[in-house]
């Protein structure tokens, strides 16, 4: 990462990218400032990280990787035991007036709550499940195998749809 | 709710972010604009001051080492045996400990982010469980700091003394040692002795580091 050009490409490749950064820093994150100081350092290991990076690879695999494991380690050190607060707790404009858009809204928030309970590999397995990566994808990230990965897809899923059926009955 | 449905929350989601103008990247990326800003950040990663702690930690460690065989070597005399085996006891554990402390540092200039999540995080939460057991074993040394200053004159003159609050004593030591070595472990960790012990908030996280450690070992089984 030492010309300029390649500081530019990089910085172009962060920009492309930036909502699954920010994306994994509220799935990691309880609160705005630590979002912020999250956001920081993953885009400072992503930094970091470039050299290492194999052209022959997907990009948004080795982002994924670098940012998740970012995200997790951060989220093991110091936001453990923070309540979690909901992103339309900060941003109260993005509630909707309209019943069908609030409801929605409200499913928003709903979703982003019961993934923020997963535990933290399960969290991320879910947030590329429903970034529609490949089985094949995913298994790379997280270092399993691709059943394992159906599988537990499977039973999130079917975790989810219980508590969504639950709380909208 | 059916997966599609799943999937456009979330896409609707990832469109609200747009809409809140929270993604403030500009900002972010001038931190990163120069290599000197990234070194002063790296300066005060938590990971790398670990590491420079346990730098330090070595260099006492071998100083403690070098001032106990300078002691040893000058008290080579059948009439300080105990004291000499004492010290080279301690010295073996404390030896053991900077092995273990030199693979930990080996262990925090291996990670890499880019891995696969479960070898990365293993990694980490095996270097914070490694604590625990640098801890186990210097418990070990902690009947010989009870004999060092026996001598064979002390067991001649006054036998009683000796075998009736001497001995028992370092017996006692050298039983708590073994049994806080076979006990320190993630199995005890709910027990109250064990909260006692390893109550302070730098202990928690050792502990929930080999909690994490056995979740990433669940996650890895291919279960049906």
């Amino acid at each position: 990462m030492s010309t300029q050009t390649d500081q530019e490409s990089f910085l172009k490749l962060i920009e492309e990218n930036k909502r699954i950064i920010f994306k994994i820093c509220n799935a990691y994150c309880h609160n705005a400032n630590d979002r912020e100081d999250l956001a920081q350092e993953i885009i400072y290991q992503l930094w970091k990280s470039a050299v290492s990076f194999d052209q022959e690879h997907k990009f948004t695999t080795w982002m994924y990787r670098v940012a998740l494991n970012t995200a997790i380690s951060f989220y093991r050190k110091e936001n453990k035991n923070k309540p979690f607060v909901s992103i339309s707790n900060h941003h109260a404009n993005i509630a909707a007036t309209d019943d069908g858009l609030h409801d929605k809204a409200e499913n928003i928030n709903l979703l982003q709550q019961f993934i923020n309970e997963l535990k933290e590999l399960d969290r991320a397995l879910m947030i590329l499940y429903l970034e529609e990566k490949s089985y094949s994808e995913i298994a790379d990230i997280l270092g399993i195998t691709e059943t394992n990965v159906a599988t537990k897809i499977s039973r999130i899923k079917e975790k989810l749809k219980h508590k969504f059926s639950t709380l909208n009955n | 709710m059916e997966d599609i449905e799943l999937k456009n929350l979330w896409k609707e989601y990832d469109r609200k972010f747009e809409e809140a103008r929270i993604l403030n990247m500009q900002s972010w990326m001038l931190n990163i604009r120069t290599y000197e800003d990234l070194q002063t950040q790296k300066a005060k990663s938590k990971l790398n001051s670990l590491g420079s702690f346990k730098k330090r930690v070595i260099i006492a460690g071998v100083l403690l080492i070098a001032f106990l065989l300078f002691l040893i070597l000058n008290s080579l005399k059948l009439s300080n045996i105990f004291f000499v085996s004492s010290l080279s006891a301690i010295v073996v554990f404390n030896i053991i400990a900077i092995v273990v402390y030199i693979r930990q540092i080996l262990l925090i200039n291996d990670i890499d982010n880019s891995e696969s999540l479960t070898e990365a995080q293993e990694k980490t939460a095996k270097l914070q469980a490694s604590t625990l057991q640098i801890t186990r074993i210097l418990f070990l040394q902690t009947p010989f700091y009870s004999t060092f200053f026996w001598n064979p004159e002390m067991i001649t003159s006054n036998p009683v003394k000796f075998f009736l609050i001497t001995l028992p004593v370092s017996l006692l030591f050298l039983f708590l040692s073994i049994w806080l070595f076979r006990n320190i472990n993630y199995k005890n960790m709910e027990k109250k002795w064990f909260r006692v012990l390893f109550g302070s908030s730098e202990w928690t996280s050792v502990v929930q580091a080999i909690k994490f450690m056995n979740e990433i070992e669940e996650f890895k089984k291919e279960t049906l």
